[in-house]
C-alpha cells in the first residue's frame, strides 16, 4: 500500500484528507508538530507528500526544497496567482493543487505523480465483469458471442458500471464521473447513451446485463 | 491663447487709452495746436499703445505655451506646481504659492487613498486566503459524508467559492500589474479548468457541454481567463432555457486566436446589451432570477482590458448569448 503524508496546519482539512484517502486505498500519515519537518518526513519516508505551502512560522518554498530530495511532492495552497505556481514548480514540486481542491482532480493528480515516480505501468486496459471483456484502448466490448466497437461515451459507461459492478450507481455520480472524463453531458444524453450501449450489447447476447433500479440508478 | 481674446480680456484698459486719445486731441485741438501737428501726436502714442499691447500679448502668449508643454509632460499632473518654472514676477510668485499649497495637499490626499486602497486590497487578498480554508475543510467533510446532503451542500460551497474568487479578482484588478504571467497555454486545458471547477453548479443545472477545436494555443494568463469562462458558465447556468447546452469552440483569425461560448439560454434584451459590462448592472433578467451580482461581466471587462483581450458579446431574446475572447498574436503583445 502507498503511503502519503500530509502536511497541513488545518486539523479539520488534514484529518478528512486522511478520510478521503483511506476510503480511497492510500495508507495516510499526518503531521501535527511542525518542527524539524523533513527529518519528520525521512523516518516515514512516504511515496509522495501533499505539502501546504502557509505552513505557521515556516517558509514553504525552502521546505519544498528540503523535502522534494525524500520524496515527491504535490504542493497544496490557497494562493492561486500564476507566480507562485510557477516559483513552487521550480523549487521541484512535482504538482500543484489549490484550494479549495476539485477532489476528483485531486485525486487523479496524485494517482499521475505516484504512476510516474514509481514507473508504474499505466492503468490496466482491460477491464473484465459481469460477462464483459471491456478493451479501454482499443474501445471494443467482447462477450461470449461476439466483439463490438463501442463509442467514447458508451465506453466511459460501461468503464464506470464495470469498475463499480454489482453496486448501484446512481444517474448524479455517472454523469459526474464522465465529466470527470472530459464528456459533458446531461442527464437526457445520458439515458439516449445507455439505451445505445444496451441495444450494442444485446446484439452481443447480453441482454438485459445494465439493470435499471428505479429512483435509485444503474447496476451492472 | 488667441489674439481675440487677449484683447476682450483687457478690454478696460484698450478703452481707456483710446478715450486717453480722444481726450488729448480734444484739448490740442481747443488750445489751437494745428491739425497736422495733432495727428502726429496721436498716431505716435497709438503706436507706442499698440507696441505695448502687443508685447504683452507675445509675452504672456509664450509663457503659457511653456507651461501648457510642462502640463503636456506630466505623467502626474497634479504635480504640475512642483514643476513649474520659476515665477517671472510678483503676481506670478504669489499664484505660484497658492498652487503650490494646493498641489501639495492634494499629493497628500492621493497617497493617503493609495496607501489605503493598498492596504484594503492586501486585507481582501489575505482574507481571500483564509476563508479558502474552511472551505476546503467543508468540501472534504462532503466528499467524505456521502449521502444526499453532499450534493445540495457542494452546491452551496460552490456558490461560496465563486463569490469569493470574484472578490478576488475585483482586489486585483485594481492594481494587475504583478499579478499575471503571459504564457504559451492550451485553450483546451484553461477551458477544462474552468469546467472542472463549476461541475457541480453546471451538472445540477442539466447542462450539456459540447467543446469543438480547441486544440489551439494562446498567449495569456491561463488563471485569469479560466476565471473569466467562469464567469460566463456561471451566467449561462443563471439564464438558462429549455435542455440548456453550453457550446465551446475556437477559430483562427490570421494570427489571433478567438474562443466562442455559446449558450441556448433566454437572452439579454438588446436595449440592455450595451450596458452588460458596466459594474453592479443586473438587468432584468437579473431582477427577474435573483441573486445576480452584476459584477461577473464587469471583472471579465477590467481582465480582459488588462489581457489584451478582445471581448465581445451578441444576444437574441429567446435565442441565446455568445461571447467572444479574441487573444491576441503573440508578436502583438505589449512589454507588460
Amino acid at each position: 500500500m502507498q503511503t502519503i503524508m500530509v502536511i497541513e496546519d488545518d486539523q479539520t482539512i488534514r484529518e478528512e484528507l486522511a478520510t478521503l484517502l483511506k476510503n480511497e486505498g492510500y495508507q495516510a500519515q499526518i503531521m501535527t508538530e511542525f518542527e524539524a519537518i523533513p527529518e519528520q518526513v525521512c523516518s516515514i519516508h512516504p511515496d509522495l507528500v501533499l505539502l501546504d505551502l502557509g505552513l505557521p512560522g515556516c517558509d514553504g518554498l525552502s521546505l519544498c526544497a528540503a523535502i522534494r530530495k525524500i520524496a515527491p511532492i504535490i504542493v497544496v495552497t490557497s494562493r492561486t496567482s500564476t507566480l507562485d505556481e510557477l516559483q513552487a514548480l521550480n523549487l521541484g514540486s512535482d504538482d500543484y493543487v489549490t484550494k479549495p481542491y476539485n477532489i476528483p482532480v485531486l485525486l487523479a493528480r496524485i494517482k499521475a505523480v505516484l504512476r510516474r515516480n514509481s514507473g508504474e505501468m499505466t492503468e490496466p486496459d482491460i477491464l473484465e465483469a459481469a460477462g464483459l471483456r471491456l478493451n479501454l484502448t482499443k474501445g471494443t466490448v467482447t462477450a461470449p458471442r461476439g466483439t463490438t466497437e463501442l463509442t467514447r461515451n458508451e465506453l466511459k459507461i460501461l468503464a464506470h458500471l464495470m469498475a463499480h459492478a454489482g453496486q448501484i450507481v446512481s444517474r448524479a455520480d455517472l454523469i459526474e464521473a464522465l465529466w470527470d472524463s472530459q464528456i459533458y453531458i446531461d442527464d437526457n444524453t445520458l439515458s439516449v447513451n445507455v439505451t445505445r450501449l444496451r441495444s450494442k450489447l444485446e446484439g452481443l447476447g447480453m441482454t438485459d446485463v445494465i439493470k435499471t433500479r428505479r429512483g435509485m440508478g444503474y447496476q451492472l | 491663447m488667441t489674439a481675440g481674446k487677449f484683447i476682450l480680456d483687457r478690454l478696460g484698459r484698450v478703452i481707456l487709452q483710446i478715450a486717453f486719445l480722444f481726450a488729448v486731441a480734444a484739448f490740442l485741438l481747443v488750445t489751437g495746436t494745428q491739425t497736422g501737428v495733432v495727428t502726429i501726436v496721436l498716431l505716435v502714442c497709438l503706436l507706442i499703445f499698440s507696441l505695448e499691447q502687443l508685447t504683452d500679448f507675445w509675452r504672456a502668449k509664450k509663457r503659457l505655451d511653456e507651461l501648457q508643454a510642462i502640463m503636456n509632460g506630466l505623467d502626474k499632473r497634479y504635480l504640475f506646481a512642483e514643476c513649474a518654472p520659476k515665477p517671472q514676477n510678483l503676481y506670478e510668485r504669489k499664484l505660484f504659492e497658492l498652487l503650490h499649497l494646493s498641489g501639495k495637499s492634494m499629493i497628500e490626499a492621493v497617497s493617503d487613498a493609495q496607501t489605503a486602497q493598498r492596504e484594503y486590497r492586501e486585507y481582501i487578498e489575505q482574507w481571500v486566503h483564509e476563508i479558502k480554508t474552511p472551505i476546503t475543510a467543508a468540501k472534504l467533510i462532503c466528499q467524505n459524508t456521502g449521502s444526499d446532503t453532499r450534493r445540495k451542500l457542494s452546491q452551496e460551497l460552490a456558490q461560496i467559492d465563486a463569490h469569493v474568487e470574484r472578490a478576488l479578482f475585483y482586489a486585483r484588478v485594481e492594481n494587475p500589474e504583478k499579478d499575471f504571467i503571459i504564457s504559451k497555454t492550451e485553450l483546451s486545458a484553461i477551458c477544462e479548468g474552468a469546467i472542472q471547477a463549476h461541475k457541480t453548479l453546471l451538472i445540477q443545472n442539466g447542462i450539456r457541454i459540447e467543446t469543438e477545436n480547441l486544440n489551439e494555443n494562446v498567449y495569456t494568463d491561463g488563471k485569469w481567463v479560466a476565471f473569466m469562462l467562469g464567469q460566463l458558465l456561471q451566467n449561462a447556468a443563471r439564464y438558462r432555457g429549455e435542455a440548456p447546452v453550453i457550446t465551446l469552440s475556437s477559430k483562427r483569425l490570421g494570427q489571433q486566436v478567438q474562443l466562442a461560448v455559446q449558450d441556448n439560454g433566454i437572452g439579454i434584451p438588446a436595449y440592455e446589451l450595451p450596458r452588460v459590462f458596466d459594474r453592479g448592472f443586473t438587468g432584468s433578467n437579473g431582477r427577474k432570477r435573483g441573486g445576480s451580482t452584476g459584477m461577473g461581466l464587469y471583472l471579465c471587462k477590467r481582465l480582459t482590458d488588462v489581457l489584451e483581450i478582445g471581448l465581445q458579446i451578441q444576444s437574441t431574446e429567446g435565442t441565446g448569448t455568445c461571447v467572444t475572447l479574441t487573444f491576441p498574436a503573440e508578436v502583438n503583445l505589449t512589454k507588460m
